[in-house]
């Protein structure tokens, strides 16, 4: 083994593959930081171009775009509240409140940090955990993920802010958004015009929910407050916050991998579950969602993490996680390579040489995201009235090229006038969006679970898996209820 | 009406708007489920059902435990007629771009939202970095997006002829 990694790396540093990654990571950062396009987007335009590549570098460049994609989208997250992909929605929500008292290339620099962390780990766990994760991830029938997504569910109780029974409100009004569309048996709901039938899209439902309420709050009640952010190279993470955040930062990268395996489930389920879970052990809990550090480094480290375990059941079982990797099985097929149990007997130079790179691409993520900082650093330094107009000029751009779809655009706008009357209700945001992404995995799952079962509930206690979720919902229940009622004792003590 | 109560109404409303008319009027039931298939419109009605709860909590808390008075928006001090004045000019600004998309073209009608926000804003200075940003911006994204991903944006009727 030790002689087939040792080759493989020697063949993975040439020039030409180092400038390959170079070239994906980069241009990956630089699309995930513009709010609409996605790492899915970056992926798939440059499928033509592995087309005269040899198998490994042109699937290391498309590996190179997903993971540049996936950490670019938290410098836009920062600098303008609006994340560039919706894995980077978490980090929206502690990283422009850090932003906002100066203190973005903090916030930038323990994004890449955790990214950089994230993204390694999760390579390692797909060199060494690649077979056994993917038989764990096989496991995982309807019920047991329901179960998952219930617990997943279960990160609203900590974005809900000052109040949960709020957080719980928004959390069904994301539900039921999600059910918008054609159903799992092909009924339509909620289809007021022939273009809801295929339901809302994330990226306009995410960016507009994020970044348009900042701008009507701006045009309604003009309270601009003109900051002038610090210099980034004064804002460096200093070692103390680093390995104050190291615990969250190994955490959220585990639970990237290990959910990452799992197919279906993405990046942007496990920086929401990484930032729920993180939230409820950190001491600084409480600061999460008003410029937290730790919030930041959860959520990062988990997306991040992520990405390389979706190449687990690709690699090991040949199974598509989610639509990137679901491209990428497209390019190893042209490249003649056929994911699954055989590659690692008939193409294991290949295999190794992959995982290689991936390893090296993470590295390079990190002088990518340094360099990238400091292009995007100047856009704090634009007025609040010019920055928010071209923030929307940049969303309707690239919420209309995602699918060419001016209703996209539409839905652009309705949910940011929603967000506005969320905000001025005081109904939280994120607990909207984590159900609104989690709604039709949660539905089509429980009844899929139901169906198997012909009808019987207990279903969704059927096995070990569901077991150990269903005790760990009972226990963050236990704890929500416990704060909860501590809260109520509290404020009763003060009117007193 | 204090925000909590007309919260907590507004909540009720919505649910049971949901839950009562337009899951019976709009999530068709199929004559047929296969097996022991859940129906469509049952995850639909118990979300809404589960929300009127919410909202009907949420105004129990607002009646019987008044909170101290929530933090105030933070304004220019502007009246709250002035306010929603600007609110309903945003709303018209948006109606108004997505009927010019077919008339005028993107491109015509993103640059005239964004001068038109720009102005809604309250930005007087800056006269160049607002032309730049209103006439400028939409065609260098609109070259970049056309160019890099050959997305087709849609010319208008009245614009085709100068071809945008």
């Amino acid at each position: 083994m030790l002689n087939e990694i040792l080759s493989a790396l020697v063949a993975v540093a040439t020039l030409q593959n180092l400038l390959i990654m170079i070239a994906g990571i980069w241009g990956g950062v630089i699309v995930g930081a513009i709010p609409g396009m996605t790492g899915t987007m970056a992926v798939t335009l440059a499928l033509p171009f592995t087309f005269y590549m040899d198998p490994v570098p042109s699937i290391l460049l498309l590996v190179a775009l997903y993971k540049g994609s996936t950490y670019g989208g938290s410098v836009s997250a920062i600098l303008i509240k609006t994340p560039g992909t919706a894995s980077a929605a978490c980090t929206a929500l502690d990283g422009y409140p850090l932003a906002q008292q100066g203190k973005a290339g903090k916030a930038l620099n323990m994004a890449l940090y955790s990214s950089v962390t994230g993204d390694f780990i999760s390579n390692l766990s797909l060199i060494f955990f690649a077979a056994p994760l993917a038989v764990l991830a096989l496991r995982i029938g309807p019920p047991e993920f329901f179960m998952l997504m219930l617990f997943a569910l279960t990160t609203v109780a900590g974005v809900s802010g000052s109040s949960l029974l709020m957080g719980l409100v928004s959390a069904a009004l994301g539900l039921l958004l999600a059910t918008v569309g054609e159903d799992m048996y092909g009924s339509f709901r909620f289809a007021f015009t022939p273009d809801m039938q295929a339901g809302l899209s994330i990226a306009p439902v995410l960016i507009g929910l994020f970044a348009l309420p900042e701008l009507i709050k701006l045009v309604v009640m003009r309270a601009t407050k003109q900051e002038e952010a610090a210099t980034l190279g004064a804002q460096h993470v200093t070692r103390a916050e680093f390995m104050g955040s190291l615990k969250t930062i190994l955490k959220g990268s585990v639970i990237g991998s290990v959910l990452g395996a799992i197919p279906g489930i993405g990046p942007s389920s496990a920086a929401f579950f990484s930032y729920g879970e993180a939230q409820r052990s950190s001491k600084k809990g409480a600061n999460f969602g008003k410029g937290e550090l730790e919030g930041i480094a959860a959520s990062e480290s988990a997306n991040n993490g992520a990405c390389g375990a979706t190449m687990i059941p690709l690699l090991a079982l040949g199974v598509p996680g989610d639509v990137i990797t679901g491209v990428m099985l497209g390019a190893f097929m042209i490249q003649g390579l056929t994911p699954g149990p055989l590659l690692f007997q008939t193409n294991i130079h290949e295999v190794y040489m992959l995982l290689i790179g991936m390893l090296v691409s993470s590295v390079l993520l990190f002088f990518a995201g340094k360099i990238t900082m400091r292009m995007f650093a100047k856009v704090s330094h634009i007025p609040q009235t010019l920055l928010t107009p071209l923030v929307l000029l940049l969303c309707v751009f690239g919420i209309y090229s995602i699918a060419s779809s001016p209703f996209d655009v539409a839905v652009l706008l309705v949910m940011g006038v929603v967000g506005f009357i969320m905000f001025l209700l005081n109904i939280p945001a994120a607990p909207f969006l984590i159900a609104f992404i989690l709604g039709p995995m949660l539905e089509e799952n429980l009844r899929r679970a139901l169906a198997i079962s012909r009808g019987e509930p207990a279903v969704l206690l059927s096995s070990p898996i569901t077991w150990v979720f269903a005790a760990l919902i009972a226990f963050v229940l236990f704890i929500t209820v416990r704060r909860e009622v501590q809260k109520f004792k509290t404020e009763r003590r003060v009117e007193q | 009406m204090p925000k909590p109560v007309l919260r907590g109404l507004i909540i009720v409303a919505f649910f049971a708007l949901t839950a009562f008319i337009l899951v019976p009027a709009y999530v068709p039931r199929p004559a047929f489920i296969p097996g022991f298939a859940p129906p469509p419109d049952m995850w639909p009605r118990t979300v809404s059902l589960a929300g009127i709860v919410l909202g009907m909590l949420a105004l129990l808390l607002a009646l019987f435990r008044p909170q101290a008075d929530e933090s105030p928006l933070e304004t220019d001090g502007s009246s709250r007629a002035r306010m929603a004045g600007r609110f309903a000019g945003l709303m018209l600004a948006f109606v108004l771009f997505l009927v010019a998309i077919p008339l005028l073209g993107f491109l015509v009608s993103t640059m005239l939202l964004t001068l038109s926000i720009v102005l809604m804003t309250g930005e007087r200075g800056h006269r160049i970095w607002i032309a730049l940003l209103a006439f400028g911006a939409p065609i260098l994204l609109q070259l970049f997006f056309h160019s890099a991903l050959g997305t087709q944006f849609p010319k208008g009727v009245l614009t085709k002829p100068f071809g945008f």
